[in-house]
């Protein structure tokens, strides 16, 4: 018993760790006013990015290091258009998003042509924290996890520092309430903008290579599955803040540990599967419409026109 | 929800028709140009290979009669995006009310398909698989209206839920006898959509979706409720103080966006692929969003886009049949993908000329206003 | 004494994509000096500053700062030569404490609040501003906010100080210690230009006067060689009669009767304290008082907007308070709200479209089972055009394409039309040009004539002398007496509008 929940446990760190590194990159664009819609396909790119850069180079670091440019790029590509040309952000995701599954599709068909056995890399190990890891439970659970994971611990306290306490923070908490204020102070709106659109494509790559390098080993291109959008719809729940994100992603994590498991016992048969799966994104919808309060940046989505 | 930011562009029929259509076909070439380079990456000269596409698509009466065909569907989905967009919502769910409609739409035909005559088997499918995606719609417009509660977000997750459900239906009752696949039984010859062009898979469905498209245009642009909708759109606060009740418009909108998109199911079941089976169509969704935006939200526009997104679906596949190129289908995304960007592109680059062209007007007339 | 110059502006156009808003502007600053940039709203006041702070980018001209030629391409370019400028609408955040929007822009790294805070205190006990650096700006009255904002200014040593507008949302008497402010301020050394379309202001504070046309400088002078009507004929167009009605006391029965009228708001505010008054027939009342005083959540009330109010509004002794927005339209209220671009119009629809809103229900005059008639609304519109001479090139135009005075225009022709028996204006005149105020005034006295209860809301006193028969002032929700015109003195009823009783 205590083994299933250690393990359903563990499962959950691991299941939360792209969804945080995706809520937290989207907490810092949509402070600074831009939703990044593109997330999904910004994860599908990163996924795609992270697996063939380890099965070419035989290195997951060149996975990693891949991953986050894909990210970054689909997010420099995406940021042009909403904040350089002011474009609308939903259509403009649409659009990278539908680019995003061709590109992964067609290359992955370019360089690898039909495979006869599916293409394998070994994931990235789990690394158990000296002392830590021996905690009862909880060494296994939090200290006995793989470097991405690690990383989303220390982004943690990181993302709070630098939203709050540091300068940095303040004006691109001011952007997404008003960047007429931003302005004024002499600091230029859509680069600031442009820049959380970049840190939220980083992290959006480096979240989608956990499912192919962190995870599963392999690529296929429904490996998203909508966990983008899961991550985007965190960060609204969330409050657009990181301590939100974190209580949002826990819950997530922990339902997707929970659909993992019951798929593999198939104890409860009298529950359908597909309920199962689709739980997560029930969740998303009764959070949405249940939730009252949200503190909505107040010029979240609207581009910046000093000039009219 | 702060969505109340749509780019207006004034109304497809107003000034600037002229540019908007040059703007347009250019992108759309540009789009098209870029992404038959793709093709070198597979060591293949893009301007042999689309030579050899058009030959072969429009040598053949079948080929082009499937550019109909898959622009079908594709004109309900985009219509259903275009709605509620005029509306200033944002209904991106519409693959998950599709899904619905084509699950009313199958389960009718197999239980009194061929019971009763076609006519009324057709126009029972037809008037249920439109409720079933209107009653998807009017749900999600319903907690927008009642709670504020974000459209995008839920009409987004909405698609997961509803094709988890209809796995659950193909897993379970509606699994086809031999229980092999994950599909339904096929549904009886009498339940079929009729097809319209001897020797291709036109069916009345593409008749239907011109004319539902037509019908939008009449309802958005010449009925009182259209106004109301596009009031709300453009100014929810100036048409609140006017008198007219956003919540209603909100729940009347998604309803008919999501009646819309259930149609789609309808006329693909009866129409094309007489059952049911796992992920069917699952891309009409997202590319009726971008067919939306290629005809800037204009019904009649939706027709035309809907044929050139056909196109490129008939031409991608026809491309991966050409014997020896190994082209992947997922060209086609790749194609829309990049020809949607251009065309999202150069609007800025249309109201920069526009904002460009007034200027100078503005200096040569010497400064009155 | 030989003036030393900061800044010279040589020739300085600006074009936008519709309008030329500033053309051949030339003019200096002098240290030391309050400069008034006067004009009527839409002289190019505005534009000329946002190009002197960086804001907008200018197509013809050059900038001299101490003589020497500067690009000012933002405003941290016009904040390192100390130019400040305090923009009409603030450009505050909100959400963030007095502090936060004071450093923004002007730290690096980590923040410490804390020596910050003291910072900003020492700054406000040395100019005598009662705020506290902790508190959120949205907490704050209208009057502190602009006091941040002057703060923001400060803390960057600014050395010239550009004002728009800034009385504009103040009482009379904050405006005084604005005033006061301001002399100290130069005293000191500083340079002040202070963009204003009041005379009166004018003449009480500037050293020196620039006042612009039409996008143009129209004239420079000494504050003391001019006179009131100097400058008024450099800066208005065409000579304009101010009208006086005739402010007769009507004799018809009561229109509208409000009573024990209460409204707190969905933040738990009292709005709304008990304000019972009436109209009558043939009558305009008017309402004075700085803005955000109630004024806006009364018009609301009445028009149904709001529908959470408690006390009983009366229409021709029928009880309306439980009607919807548009049932209070079919019996008989037209509105025109304050912000007429948001709350008014759908600028994306043409004029036609705008004309048709309140008329677009089952039973209305444009619908006919369910389908518009548009031929008949388009030939409708056209006359309406006319009628108000709204300079328009036809009923098809965008109603955003229009200027401020036309599009009001266009929707005071609409709620005339709606208001068979009371018209409810909150502040029509607001950032409209002398002529159009005008004409303006003359269509509401004639719906007075035709028998019609009018409710005016106003924050000019001049406005309120000029047509109203009666009026009331309203301060943090409640009325502060009712009185007949000539009743009281500009400064008694800026007593009331400050909260005092006279």
């Amino acid at each position: 018993m205590i083994n299933t929940i250690t393990g359903i446990l563990s499962s959950a760190v691991m299941m939360c760790t792209p969804l945080f590194l995706g809520a937290i990159g989207e907490v810092f664009s949509e402070r600074a006013g831009v939703m990044v819609c593109a997330i999904e396909g910004i994860f599908l790119l990163g996924a795609w990015g992270g697996f063939v850069g380890a099965y070419a180079s035989g290195s997951l670091l060149v996975g990693l290091i891949l991953a986050v440019i894909m990210g970054v790029l689909m997010a420099a590509l995406y940021g042009f258009v909403t904040i350089c040309l002011k474009q609308q952000q939903i259509v403009m995701g649409t659009a990278v998003n539908i680019l995003a599954a061709g590109l992964a599709a067609f290359f992955q068909r370019v360089f690898f042509g039909i495979p006869t056995v599916p293409l394998q890399v070994k994931p990235l190990s789990h690394i158990a924290i000296p002392l830590l890891s021996k905690l009862p439970i909880i060494g296994q659970v939090l200290f006995n996890q793989n470097i991405i994971t690690y990383l989303a611990y220390i982004l943690f306290p990181i993302s709070f520092f630098v939203l709050y306490k540091t300068s940095v923070g303040l004006t691109i908490r001011s952007c997404g309430e008003n960047p007429a204020s931003v302005d004024t102070a002499g600091i230029n709106v859509n680069r600031v903008r442009f820049l959380t659109v970049i840190i939220a494509g980083a992290l959006g790559g480096l979240a989608g290579s956990f499912y192919t390098i962190g995870y599963l080993g392999m690529f296929t291109t429904g490996i998203i599955g909508g966990r983008g959008w899961i991550a985007f719809a965190i960060c609204f729940l969330g409050n657009w803040n990181p301590k939100g994100a974190l209580y949002g992603t826990l819950v997530f994590g922990i339902t997707e540990a929970i659909t993992i498991y019951l798929q593999s016992t198939q104890n409860i048969p009298s529950i359908p599967n597909e309920f199962i799966i689709a739980l997560p994104y029930i969740l998303t919808i009764a959070l949405t419409v249940s939730k009252r309060s949200f503190a909505v940046p107040k010029q979240l989505g609207i581009p910046y026109n000093k000039e009219l | 929800m702060n969505l109340n930011f749509f780019k207006k562009d004034g109304e497809f029929f107003k000034k600037g028709y002229a540019e908007i259509f040059l703007f347009n076909v250019l992108a759309i070439v540009i789009g098209l140009v870029i992404s038959s380079l793709m093709l070198c990456f597979l060591k293949q000269n893009p301007f042999s290979v689309y030579a050899e596409v058009f030959k072969r698509i429009f040598n053949d009466k079948y080929s082009v009669g499937e550019i109909f065909v898959k622009a079908t569907p594709l004109i309900f989905t985009s219509l259903a995006f275009a709605f509620t967009y005029k509306a200033n919502l944002f209904n991106i769910g519409a693959q998950g009310q599709f899904y619905m409609g084509s699950i009313v739409a199958v389960a009718l035909s197999l239980a009194i398909g061929d019971k009763v005559p076609t006519v009324i088997v057709i126009l029972l499918v037809l008037i249920l698989s439109c409720l079933a995606g209107a009653l998807i719609g009017g749900l999600i417009g319903f907690a927008k209206a009642k709670t504020g509660a974000n459209e995008f977000l839920v009409s987004m997750m909405s698609t997961y839920v509803v094709q988890n459900f209809m796995d659950f239906l193909l897993r379970t009752v509606l699994r086809e006898t031999k229980a092999e696949y994950l599909q339904t039984n096929p549904i009886p010859a009498n339940a079929f959509l009729p097809r319209i062009i001897p020797g291709t898979r036109v069916h009345l469905g593409t008749l239907i979706a011109v004319l539902f498209a037509i019908g939008v245009w009449v309802l958005l642009y010449k009925t009182a409720l259209g106004y109301r909708i596009r009031a709300v759109g453009y100014n929810k606060d100036a048409s609140e103080h006017a008198g007219i009740n956003s919540k209603i418009i909100f729940i009347t909108a998604f309803a008919i966006s999501g009646a819309l998109a259930g149609i789609a199911g309808f006329t693909e079941i009866n129409g094309v692929q007489h059952m049911l089976l796992q992920n069917f169509n699952a891309s009409i969704g997202s590319f009726g969003i971008g067919i939306a935006i290629l005809a800037n939200g204009h019904p009649i526009g939706i027709i035309f886009a809907s044929l050139l997104f056909g196109f490129l679906n008939v031409a991608g596949t026809t491309m991966g049949r050409i014997p020896g190129l190994n082209i992947p289908a997922s060209i086609i995304d790749l194609n829309e993908g990049i020809v949607m960007i251009c065309v999202i592109v150069s609007y800025f680059l249309r109201m920069r000329y526009v904002s460009k062209k007034e200027k100078k007007r503005l200096l040569l007339s010497g400064g009155e206003v | 004494m030989e003036k030393e110059t900061v800044i010279r502006i040589e020739g300085v156009s600006k074009y936008f994509s519709k309008v030329i808003a500033n053309k051949d502007v030339s003019f200096d600053v002098h240290k030391g000096e309050i400069m008034a940039l006067l004009g009527e709203n839409g002289a190019g006041k505005s534009t000329i500053m946002k190009v002197l702070y960086g804001l907008y980018t200018h197509d013809e001209g050059q900038i001299f700062i101490d003589g020497k030629k500067v690009n000012i391409a933002s405003p941290r370019d016009a904040i390192e030569h100390g130019i400040s400028m305090i923009q009409q609408h603030f450009s505050l955040v909100e959400t963030h404490t007095v502090t936060e929007n004071v450093i923004l822009g002007t730290v690096k790294g980590k923040i410490n609040m804390s020596s910050y805070n003291d910072k900003i205190k020492e700054l406000c006990t040395l100019y005598g501003f009662d705020i506290s650096p902790q508190s959120k700006i949205r907490d704050l009255s209208v009057g502190q906010q602009q006091k941040v904002e002057i703060l923001k200014a400060l803390y960057l040593n600014a050395r010239v100080l550009i004002m728009d507008e800034p009385t504009a949302v103040l009482t009379p008497q904050e405006a005084d210690s604005l005033m006061e402010f301001v002399k100290d301020f130069a005293s000191k050394g500083g340079s002040v230009i202070f963009i204003t379309h009041k005379m009166r202001e004018v003449m009480s504070v500037a050293n020196r006067i620039v006042v612009m046309k039409n996008g143009r400088v129209s004239g420079i002078v000494n504050a003391k060689d001019t006179n009131e009507k100097e400058l008024s004929s450099l800066m208005m167009n065409s000579d304009n009669e101010s009208i006086k009605t005739s402010v007769n006391a009507p004799t018809g029965p009561v229109a509208l009767s409000v009573n024990n009228l209460s409204y707190i708001d969905k933040m738990g505010v009292k709005r709304l304290n008990d304000v019972s008054f009436y109209i009558k027939q043939g009558e305009i009342f008017g309402v004075i008082g700085v803005s955000g005083n109630g004024q806006d959540e009364l018009a609301e009330i009445l028009s149904g907007v709001i529908n959470s109010g408690t006390g009983e509004i009366k229409l021709d002794n029928k009880d309306i308070s439980s009607l919807s927005v548009r049932e209070r339209i079919e019996s008989g209220i037209g509105y025109l709200p304050l912000d007429r671009l948001k709350d008014g119009m759908i600028g994306d629809m043409t004029l036609s479209e705008n004309l048709m809103i309140k008329e677009s229900f089952k039973g209305g005059r444009w619908v006919k089972n369910g389908f518009l008639r548009i031929k008949d609304l388009k030939n409708y519109t056209e006359a309406k055009i006319k009628e108000y001479q709204v300079k328009a090139s036809g009923e098809s135009d965008l109603a955003r394409s229009l200027s401020g005075g036309n599009a009001q225009k266009i929707v005071l022709a609409r709620e005339v039309d709606a208001a068979k028996k009371l018209l409810i204006l909150n502040q029509p005149t607001r950032g409209l040009d002398v002529g159009a105020v005008d004409r303006i005034h003359r269509i509401v006295i004639s719906q007075m004539h035709e028998g019609k209860a009018v409710l005016l809301i106003s924050t000019e006193i001049s406005e309120i002398f000029d047509i109203c028969s009666r009026f009331t002032v309203m301060y943090r929700g409640k009325l502060m007496g009712i009185y007949n015109n000539g009743d009281l003195s500009i400064s008694e009823v800026g007593l009331l509008m400050a909260g005092v009783q006279v």
